[in-house]
């Protein structure tokens, strides 16, 4: 991205509003400080996608052409279309762009995984399979730190929870408490 | 009856600083990204598919106790002035109105809890709140999404959590905003050390409401950057917590510079509270920067019988849409900052010369 008043390669972001209007200003430094921003603003966050995008194919990740790559078999979009605009198509874009949407959301989140509510009416069994996934995560934390009784506890839960979703009954628990969502965190 | 014109006629309630820490925040908004499962995203949509969403989100978020009396603007009925006002008002997104047709805007009583139908994803509800409230802001539009989902099945990932149109508000698609006013810092130039600091904890900053105003206001928008990985109260909590710290360092450099230069303070203070309640011809860069410096006066309790409430909703009241809606034509730009003055006398409690 390059400077809008000088065209030097630009650092920062600056999204403001005037009159009602979104101007998206792209600045180097010394232009933000002529523009009395001295701030050290987000780097390009608007762009972090594409910006990602490109290291992806320095990294190698992209190896084959874009043109080459998948193609979202419910709504059409192209890997050249996916990389252009940063932006999928629908939910099944999820699935056929996978393998590079991992690597991307790991850099932008720092996570691949979903920790946050469940749509309450979300088939029963992700909800008893994220319980065990935080279940066995505190298991292993309570045989790291040798608190045995603990950890049969856990043991027990997580027998508990695989068994129920093997017989098709989650048991009942309640998908999505309407308050803090935080029905997950253990 | 709630309608377009009595919302309009009257202030946005979560601009009346009320809420905590109002001395420096304005507002906090909590807004959650979803998409419906078996139709594309709104950009890759159909005219049918739109409208199909439209009708289901519709009908759906009108079932919701907190929706019951909505307002529902369908953007293609309402035209550019509309879109300009929601916009001003912080309901619809600036892109919202390049597209009109089957994108509507369903808003709540007083403007507390409002939905955007088929922007960037089919539906984006949020919940504004006055002053910093972030958990409280969440919680709410948790239990509305909660109501709006019973009649929709949401498109969701066991891994990836709610899915959306871009990859950046993937999983929980939260994004919890607060609007800052840290004019102490941005005059002892530390704003940018305290920003630079922000998001290397991973918060994003962007200047609001002009960038003249960003420097000399000091208005900035502080809010999450990532939405997978955390649960939604982690996100709320570590937006309210390092919102409250940065807070604490505003009203530290606000005494220091009182300190430092009170009288040049002061003296900013009553001449910004003289030309707004003075001048006939005013732009909107020299409302906000005026109303930045009286704003600090009025937290500083310089000033009695103004309200930070009245200088929070200024900041809206005064932008163009509004101004037009008011007047009821397209005025000129000359006619428009003589009528901006006029509102901020008006508002500012002297009538009586304004004649
Ligand atoms: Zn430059
Ligand atoms: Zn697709």
């Amino acid at each position: 991205m390059r400077c809008d008043d000088c065209g030097k390669p630009a650092n920062i972001r600056y999204v403001e509003m005037v009159d009602g209007e979104l101007r998206d200003l792209h600045l180097c430094d010394d232009c933000a400080n002529t523009r009395g921003m001295a701030l050290s603003l987000s780097p390009l966050t608007g762009s972090l996608v594409n910006m990602l995008m490109g290291l992806l194919d320095e990294m190698g990740v992209g190896e084959e052409r874009a043109e080459d790559g998948p193609v979202c078999p419910d709504c059409g979009l192209t890997r050249a279309e996916f990389r252009a605009s940063g932006k999928l198509g629908c939910a099944s874009c999820y699935e056929a762009f996978a393998a590079e949407l991992k690597p991307l959301l790991r850099r932008v989140h720092g996570s691949t995984a979903h920790a946050g509510t469940i749509p309450s009416r979300a088939p029963q069994d992700i909800e008893t399979s994220r319980r065990v996934r935080k279940l066995q995560l505190e298991l292993e934390r309570a045989v790291h730190a040798e608190e045995y009784e603990r950890a049969a506890e856990l043991r027990d839960e997580i027998r508990r929870l695989e068994a129920d979703a093997v017989s098709g009954d989650a048991g009942g628990s309640s998908a999505k408490n309407d308050a803090g969502g935080a029905n997950v965190d253990l | 009856m709630w309608t377009f014109e009595s919302m309009v006629g009257q202030p946005s309630s979560w601009l009346d600083a009320s809420g905590p820490r109002s001395d420096v925040v304005l507002s906090t908004r909590v807004r959650l990204a979803r998409n419906l499962s078996g139709h594309p995203f709104p950009a890759r949509a159909a005219l049918e598919d739109l409208t199909a969403v439209e009708e289901k989100v519709l009908t759906s978020a009108s079932k919701s106790n907190y929706l019951t009396n909505a307002l529902v603007i369908r953007m293609d009925e309402a035209g550019p002035p509309v879109h300009q006002i929601l916009v001003e008002r912080h309901i619809a997104s600036p892109s919202f109105g390049a597209k009109p047709e089957g994108r509507a805007v369903v808003v709540g009583e007083n403007e507390v809890v409002s939905a955007m139908i088929n922007e960037e994803d089919h539906l984006r509800l949020q919940a504004l709140r006055s002053g910093l409230q972030p958990l409280d802001a969440w919680r709410l539009v948790s239990r509305i999404d909660v109501e709006v989902e019973r009649n929709l099945q949401y498109a969701f990932s066991k891994d990836w959590g709610y899915l959306t149109s871009c990859p950046t508000n993937v999983g929980t698609g939260v994004r919890v905003s607060v609007l800052v006013h840290l004019v102490g810092l941005a005059r002892l130039g530390e704003v940018a050390q305290v920003l630079g600091g922000i998001s290397k904890l991973g918060l994003s900053v962007r200047g609001f409401y002009g960038e003249r105003s960003a420097a000399l206001g000091g208005f900035f928008q502080v809010s999450n950057q990532t939405t997978l990985g955390q649960s939604e109260e982690d996100i709320a909590y570590t937006v309210e917590r390092i919102s409250s710290r940065i807070v604490e360092l505003e009203l530290k450099a606000r005494e220091e510079l009182v300190a430092r230069a009170g009288k040049r303070i002061e003296d900013e203070v009553w001449r910004a509270h003289g030309i707004l309640t003075s001048a006939r011809v005013m732009s909107s860069e020299e409302v906000m920067s005026l109303c930045s410096s009286l704003r600090l006066g009025v937290a500083r309790g310089m000033i009695d019988g103004i309200d930070l409430g009245t200088l929070n909703r200024l900041l809206v009241v005064t932008q163009p849409g509004h101004l037009k809606y008011f007047h009821g034509e397209n005025p000129s730009s000359d006619e428009r900052d003589r009528m901006r003055a006029d509102l901020v006398r008006r508002e500012l409690g002297n009538r009586e010369r304004a004649q």
